[in-house]
């Protein structure tokens, strides 16, 4: 473990030098918060009001945290750099070291999200509580449990997008499929609830990724029980053993077909 | 005692063809054609402890395909490779504690990181302690002379510091068997032989088996005792530096490559 330790604590020496660019992204998270406040003040009329068994403010917390997730972890080592190191051949420059590579990017992806995350937690708590007010039901003694369930969330999403992206050992280029599985996550899991669609697509959406890494930890974070607790945990290790079964049986019939430029 | 043994060693690679023009590109979709390239044929050598061997040929001839094979990043197609009694595709993580890699094109050092700090995650990474790896950090230091530059970053060295900075990286473990794949590319005359020089000590001190591949005939001159000519995946020649000057008294080694590279009908070296 240790290895993986200091691939984690030069990742983090490596980004830290690039923390100012992280805050230019504070804008975009801004004006997109900012559009949905004012889409649910909106449509939330009457005081007391809920929509889909959430409150103004428990709504707008959900869109808040689902996009800090989305974009405190949007970094390009699981899905461009993998892809791009099949393509280019450099993965075979990666993988005669004594890790595994694909602990290795997701312990380098760890390393990315720890610096930008918490920086987009404040910066959301703030603008949080400026502009909505705070959580009614939200209690300091549940927030480890919660940032477990975050940290579960993203490394499923991160093994989720290894996986398309070792496809490339076999197609020429992987980023429709991230494309196609970015946007149902930022479409369908980051701007809604699960609630708010139709009773007869709620179950399929808990059967994606979706559940796992965007509704879960948000869903915890503004209506917190200990039911929902235990439910989401037990389906985000699921889903975490399942995929990185997946993630490792592609890695292991993919390495086999490298084809390296050059050699 | 053998380091390397190659026994029939062969890969063939499926490449994609298309014809010419839009037309060609429209009929690759409909009907997608491949070629075979046999990249390596049949390919049997042996390389003892401590030898520093140079193997050569033409670009395309097959020398990065079979150090990628004995370093287990490709997989053979037929016959098999040992490198330290050990099979490179069954046990490549364990035989990566016993080997290390220079590639003078591709950079393993993270240039944000000061190379220091590389060392330091190179350590961890192949299991050293902390000690350990400090010792090894100051004792390689001191050899290739980075004391000037070991606190700065990366990406602000010159080609010839972080060539230095890659091969101690790939020493700190100890390696027995050292790939140098074109390791002086684009280096200047004097950082060429100071390289040549400390790998040539290396290999005097710690017993290190080197294998170079180098379009440098400079390389092969001031650090190897035998040469492997490779060519369309085939060993050509295989004999001592010193038995070839024997054969050609008169001629300096680059016109001895040179000749028989022509009675091969090899393109010229790079």
């Amino acid at each position: 473990m240790r290895k993986y330790r200091v691939i984690y604590k030069s990742v983090l020496m490596e980004n830290l030098q690039y923390a100012a660019n992280v805050a230019m992204g504070f804008f975009s998270y801004f004006v997109f918060i900012y559009i949905f406040v004012k889409l649910w003040e909106y449509m939330y009329r009457m005081p007391g009001e809920r929509i889909a068994g959430y409150t103004k403010e428990q709504m707008i917390w959900y869109v808040m945290m689902t996009e800090m997730i989305w974009f405190g972890s949007n970094v390009a080592s699981v899905a461009n750099e993998v892809a791009g190191d099949i393509r280019s051949g450099d993965i075979a420059y990666r993988i005669n070291k004594p890790y595994h590579y694909t602990l290795y990017i997701l312990t380098k992806y760890t390393g990315e999200w720890s610096i930008r995350l918490p920086m987009y937690a404040v910066f959301a708590a703030v603008i949080g509580m400026v502009m909505v007010g705070p959580l009614p039901k939200f209690g300091l003694r549940e927030v480890p449990v919660m940032a477990l369930c975050v940290i579960l969330g993203l490394t499923i999403n991160a093994v989720f997008k290894l996986c398309i992206s070792l496809f490339s050992f076999w197609i020429e280029d992987t980023t429709p499929f991230q494309w196609l599985y970015d946007k149902v996550i930022l479409v369908v899991g980051t701007i809604f609830p699960i609630e708010i669609f139709p009773e007869i697509l709620q179950p399929l959406f808990k059967l994606t990724p979706i559940y796992t890494v965007c509704y879960g930890p948000a869903k915890l974070i503004v209506d917190f029980s200990p039911e929902k607790c235990v439910e989401i945990l037990a389906a985000q290790l699921l889903y975490l053993v399942g995929g990185c079964g997946v993630m490792l049986l592609v890695y292991r019939k993919g390495v086999k077909k490298l084809y390296v430029n050059g050699g | 005692m053998q380091a390397i043994k190659v026994e029939h060693l062969s890969k063939t690679f499926r490449v994609k063809r298309k014809e010419k023009g839009m037309k060609g590109s429209i009929k690759a979709i409909l009907h997608p054609q491949t070629e075979e390239i046999r990249a390596v044929k049949d390919v049997s050598f042996v390389v003892e402890e401590g030898e520093v061997l140079a193997f050569i040929g033409p670009n395309g001839a097959g020398k990065s395909t079979t150090i990628k094979m004995l370093t287990g990043i490709l997989y053979p197609d037929g016959g098999c490779a040992k490198v330290l009694g050990m099979d490179p595709t069954k046990k490549r993580r364990q035989l990566a504690y016993g080997i290390g890699t220079v590639f003078g094109q591709k950079e393993q050092l993270w240039t944000h990181l000061t190379p220091y700090d590389n060392f330091r995650f190179f350590g961890a990474i192949y299991d050293l302690s902390e000690k350990e790896t400090e010792i090894r950090i100051d004792e390689l230091s001191n050899r290739f002379g980075l004391g000037d530059f070991i606190n700065t970053p990366v990406r602000n060295l010159s080609l010839g510091q972080r060539i230095r900075c890659e091969i101690v990286a790939s020493l700190l473990h100890r390696p027995k068997v050292l790939f140098l794949d074109e390791p002086t590319i684009g280096l200047d005359p004097v950082v060429k032989e100071t390289v040549r020089e400390l790998i040539r000590q290396m290999n005097r001190e710690e017993h290190t088996t080197i294998f170079l591949t180098s379009h440098d005939v400079g390389d092969i001159e001031k650090l190897c005792r035998r040469i492997i000519i490779v060519n369309d995946g085939q060993i050509v020649l295989d004999d001592s530096v010193e038995h070839l000057k024997h054969h050609y008294p008169d001629h300096s080694l680059e016109e001895i490559i040179t000749e028989i590279y022509k009675a091969k009908e090899l393109t010229a070296v790079g």
